[in-house]
């Protein structure tokens, strides 16, 4: 349990060496640079996801909303107030910050499936408001020419235009939000919005406000998600409101759960890899790829619904365990 | 930029060549769909990416488009190809989802290395796409999204708009309905921005000739129901019901105006028929006038031929016989590889400055007037048909009748003026 | 006066796009009722009702095989009476198939019955378009069921008629089965007291697949009916499981009666927010939704359900 109190982990070690590298290999492994930035995105977005589903047990089944609102929020920034990454980056998080906590006011008192179901129906509305106001969103023409701004720290500034550049920049907002998150969830915080996932109702009895930490936690997930979806909005050049739509919003759910969202930390990360390769893999051999997507999504929830890091878990349990029998039984305890 | 670019492929090329050396075959499942890792050069293909969607709300004509593009693709290398280079293609699904239009021609360009770019349906991914190409310098083809503001406020310097814009056919519908039906009239809106700008269209025509709209009903994207709306239309009894009602929504109001018989009580005005959105609903459902760019029994040289290509070519495809939608990725795709052989290089700026301006002849695009592309919006400005339903069907894939054949000139869209361009300096070199 | 003679016909027509959302609903509810699973698989499995029945009533479908010519050479009644039947058979077996898969799930989170019916839906309806194509189907009707008819200066739909009339006829049989038969007493029981049923010598599992092949019937039911009026493809099943859960939720989890009324609810919502503020009536629905669980959590008349752990 003691490498949970640090602030970097050997796993975090692990992955900011294998995504800090990306750019210097994945074009030899046959994939390309910009992949690699959507990719970062969608795992920000994912983890901030994961607040909600793996940490909490709260189903989000309209999280894309969030993510689309802060692409246009971004883009409205650098239009309308001032081309400046970070200020536009923190409005980003701001304007989802504040409509998720309007939102979390209505779902925090639920949970379960009607809390997915609320979701649902607030991320249909925003869906629609977005179609609908095409003088700011663009409608589905898309909000258009949305700059990737340069990363300016006064003394220095970093044209982001390039794909490697915006990568590298992408990745090093990507290994904050891994340590913040990381800190946040083996927090007295992340200790209480796991006790509610276990039962709401015995944290409430120990004088917890449960619907304070609920409400707090959706918001600071849709911040995540903001962020994310601005650092979308930048990759692409652009806002769409499709990322907004139920489907979209059930890919991110896909994503979590079959990396493991629920057993661990890292679950959200592997699972938005895994959707990436075989949208990227299957789309290529196959029109149908979902079909099989879906497949492979069946089976896993049947077999291993703790997802690919659950198998990762159970892995690494067996070979300690034989490690065991095999040298001193005063090994210690394999903790996550 | 040029120099950087090809510094930067021959390197990757080098690395992906040892890396596939050292890979060898135990990890060719894993290197996937890199069937075009090339190692060649002298000859070196010219590789298309193909950006039809094959999933998602137009997935049915992003199919149908791509059933087009492949065709021309085949007959250009048939006839041994275009610079003495094979054309290959390379196609990714687009999924009528804009954001995937961003990565796959981002994928497109910078891992496959396509010299061109052809296919779209919807506007917003027409967009997402145009505006990766116009980064790089990729000259792109909208082969079919009709959206007036694709050759308008969103015209770029790399892209070309093949099909008639929302705007072409507002006019070519609305000018004759007038005299014909009354001028009383109700819009009906799908709410979003093609739908907007389709409708103010009609609207203005209408009201130089005399016309008034006597209600604009605003119709959500994504609505199934329209009882409310065809009650609303039978107490207000209108001379005409012009829509820009689109993809599923326009499916589900077809199927319940036919079903209220309301299809014979007023006049009905739509805007464009896209062939693979009627395919399937009988002649019943093309009631109506509405504008079409082209149709399989047009009386011109060359259509029977161009039909019967098309059935060797796609015996086992539901759809029969070539629509509008195969048309423009058949006719866009085969004046891309013409246009790459008279400026005899891949080079864009080369390719683009043989494009604009260009004129296309009536016989040979199988259409009754002459077609050119705009220099200044680079939109297809090409004849636009007026059609209603077929009451003496020839077979079972006869649902059009030709009512009226409109010159270009008639139907051009003065909104265009609205394009401006990036310049040549501003766009970068390209060449693969 | 004028008003009112002009609202009248819009009332109308919203009890009867009331009932059709009543419809839909009604395999969800029985579902999520009973077993207390959210079928997200609904929309998919409506879809396939559509197509199963396309296969029966029309050489179209893709079944024009030889010995089947006599078949297709009957007049249509009979064809669409036998699709009405068999279609949802069909799609039962596909149900049951799905139901043995959601045993895994069974004493667990919810979550998983609900993320497996997810998968579910996008393994069918993808399948749906390998098997039939991306493109559009229209189902064949007698025509003793088309065309309009005139009332009151207003053209009716009668096809609306029939399925208005059909959907009624579909939740009235539902009650009875539910509330006077023992079958119905014994699904009942077995949705709140396992214990009881299975002291009783009832075989638990296998009620449930058929309380699952029932509910997946009733989707390819509503699939069959809905058809003529949205028409077929492979999509047309998300049009289906976004408004049968909102009237579940609005109508509140385990109650029949809470479905039906919130079915007309959203009906009459939906269609007169359609006749005077159309560009809104979407969104009227979710609205609604959020307005009724804002202030009663479990909908109009909903229980306390082990969905909500």
């Amino acid at each position: 349990m003691q490498h949970a109190e640090r602030w970097i982990t050997r796993e975090m070690l692990v992955a900011f060496l294998i995504f800090g590298t990306l750019p210097l290999w994945v074009d030899s492994v046959g994939l390309y640079s910009y992949i690699g930035v959507e990719v970062v995105i969608w795992m920000i977005f994912a983890l901030g996801f994961n607040l909600l589903l793996g940490y909490t047990g709260l189903p989000s089944f309209g999280h894309g909303a969030f993510f689309g609102i802060g692409g246009y929020a971004f883009g409205w920034f650098q239009f309308n107030m001032m081309p400046n990454l970070w200020l536009a980056l923190l409005f980003a998080i701001v304007m989802t910050s504040i409509i998720g906590a309007l939102v979390a006011l209505f779902v925090s008192h639920r949970r379960g499936i009607y809390f997915a179901l609320l979701t649902i129906a607030f991320g249909q509305i925003f869906f629609f408001i977005a179609s609908k106001w095409t003088s700011l969103t663009g409608g589905e023409d898309g909000m258009l020419n949305i700059k990737r701004l340069p990363a300016d720290f006064g003394f220095v500034s970093f044209s982001l235009q390039d794909n490697t550049a915006l990568y590298f920049f992408v990745f090093i907002v990507f290994a904050l939000v891994v340590i913040v998150l990381w800190r946040l969830t083996h927090s007295p915080f992340g200790k209480v919005i796991r006790a509610i996932k276990q039962n709401e109702m015995r944290v409430g009895f120990l004088g917890y406000n449960v619907y304070f930490y609920k409400w707090m936690v959706f918001t600071i997930s849709c911040a995540v998600s903001g962020l994310a979806g601005g650092l979308f909005a930048m990759a692409q050049e652009g806002a769409y409101v499709q990322v907004m739509s139920l489907q979209w919003s059930g890919i991110v759910v896909l994503m979590t759960l079959i990396g493991g969202g629920f057993v661990s930390f890292w679950g959200a990360v592997v699972g938005t890899v895994v959707f990436f390769l075989a949208r990227d893999l299957l789309g290529t051999y196959t029109e149908a790829w979902l079909l099989w997507y879906g497949l492979m999504f069946m089976v896993l929830v049947m077999f291993k619904p703790e997802g690919i890091a659950g198998m990762w878990q159970d892995a690494v349990k067996a070979l300690r365990r034989r490690q065991i029998v095999a040298s001193s039984p005063s090994a210690h305890p394999v903790g996550k | 930029m040029t120099n950087k670019f090809k510094a930067k492929i021959s390197r990757r090329d080098l690395i992906k060549t040892t890396a596939l050396t050292a890979a060898g075959a135990t990890l060719a499942p894993f290197m996937g769909p890199w069937k075009y890792n090339r190692v060649w050069a002298a000859d070196k293909p010219i590789l298309i990416g193909l950006t039809h969607d094959a999933s998602g709300q137009f997935a049915n004509s992003g199919q149908a488009e791509k059933r087009g593009t492949i065709m021309a693709i085949d007959e250009a290398n048939a006839n041994g190809g275009v610079l003495g280079r094979k054309i290959e293609y390379i196609w990714a699904d687009t999924e009528t989802t804009p954001a995937t239009g961003s990565r796959v021609a981002e994928r497109l360009i910078t891992r496959d290395e396509v010299a061109f770019m052809v296919g779209a349906i919807q506007s917003g991914v027409a967009n997402a796409i145009s505006q990766v190409c116009q980064k790089y310098g990729c000259v792109y083809f909208n082969t079919n999204s009709s959206s007036p503001t694709e050759s308008g406020k969103n015209c770029h310097r790399v892209k070309f708009v093949w099909d008639g814009s929302g705007a072409n056919f507002a006019r070519a519908a609305a000018s004759g309905a007038v005299t014909k039906f009354g001028k009383n009239w109700i819009l009906l809106t799908n709410d979003y921005v093609w739908g907007h700008n389709t409708s103010k269209a009609t609207q203005e025509i209408l009201e130089s000739l005399g016309g008034s709209v006597a209600d604009n009903i605003l119709v959500p994207v994504g609505t199934r129901d329209y009882s409310s709306i065809l009650l609303k239309l039978q107490q207000a009894k209108p001379d005409v019901v012009a829509t820009a009602v689109g993809g599923d929504d326009y499916k589900a109001l077809r199927q319940q105006v036919q079903e209220l018989q309301l299809d014979t009580k007023m006049a009905w005005l739509s805007n464009q028929l896209d062939w693979p959105d009627i395919y399937g609903a009988g002649a019943e459902a093309a009631f109506g006038v509405f504008a079409a760019t082209w149709y399989h029994y047009l009386d011109l040289p060359g259509v029977d031929d161009f039909v019967k290509r098309y059935q060797e070519r796609w015996p086992d495809t539901r759809m029969n016989v070539p629509g509008n939608v195969t048309y423009n990725g058949y006719v866009a795709m085969r004046e891309l590889l013409r246009a790459i052989e008279e400026a005899g290089t891949t080079n864009n700026i080369k390719v683009i400055k043989t494009l604009e301006g260009r004129v296309m002849k009536a016989d040979d695009r199988m259409q009754h007037h002459d077609a050119w592309i705009d220099e200044n919006s680079h939109h297809v400005q090409q004849t636009i048909y007026l059609a209603t339903r077929q009451d003496q069907p020839r077979d079972d894939s006869d649902y059009f009748k030709i009512l009226q054949t409109m010159d270009p000139k008639e139907v051009a869209n003065p909104g265009e003026s609205a394009c401006n361009l990036e310049s040549y300096d501003d766009t970068p070199t390209y060449e693969m | 006066m004028d008003f009112l003679y002009n609202l009248l016909p819009h009332l109308v027509n919203g009890i009867a796009l009331g009932l059709l959302f009543a419809l839909i609903a009604l395999g969800f509810m029985l579902i999520i009722g009973v077993m207390e699973v959210i079928n997200l698989a609904h929309g998919s499995l409506f879809a396939l009702g559509a197509y199963i029945a396309l296969v029966i009533i029309t050489p179209e479908g893709g079944l024009a095989m030889p010995f089947l010519e006599n078949w297709f050479g009957i007049a249509i009644v009979p064809r669409y009476v036998a699709a009405l039947i068999l279609a949802p058979f069909v799609v039962a077996f596909v149900g049951m198939g799905l139901e043995f898969c959601l045993r895994r799930t069974y004493g667990k989170d919810p979550l998983y019955g609900l993320l497996l019916t997810f998968g579910a839906a996008l393994v069918i309806e993808e399948a749906i378009r390998v098997i039939w194509g991306h493109g559009e189907y229209v189902l064949p009707i007698p025509k003793e069921i088309r065309g309009g008819f005139i009332h009151a200066d207003l053209i009716w739909s009668t096809y609306r008629v029939y399925a208005a009339i059909f959907s009624i006829a579909m939740i009235g049989l539902l009650w009875l089965f539910i509330e006077k038969t023992p079958y119905g007493a014994i699904i009942k029981a077995g949705a709140h007291d396992s214990e009881m049923v299975r002291a009783l010598g009832i075989n638990l599992p296998k009620l449930r697949t058929l309380v699952f092949g029932f509910g997946t019937a009733l989707a390819a039911i509503a699939g069959i009916i809905m058809a003529p009026i949205w028409g077929i493809r492979p999509q047309v099943g998300v049009d289906a499981v976004v408004p049968a859960f909102v009237v579940i939720v609005l109508g509140g989890i385990g109650s029949f009666w809470g479905a039906v009324i919130a079915g007309l609810m959203v009906g009459m919502v939906v269609g007169l927010t359609a006749a005077f503020f159309s560009d809104w009536s979407l969104l009227s629905m979710y609205l609604l939704l959020l307005a009724v669980v804002t202030f009663r959590a479990r909908g109009l008349l909903g229980k306390a359900s082990a969905l909500e752990n």
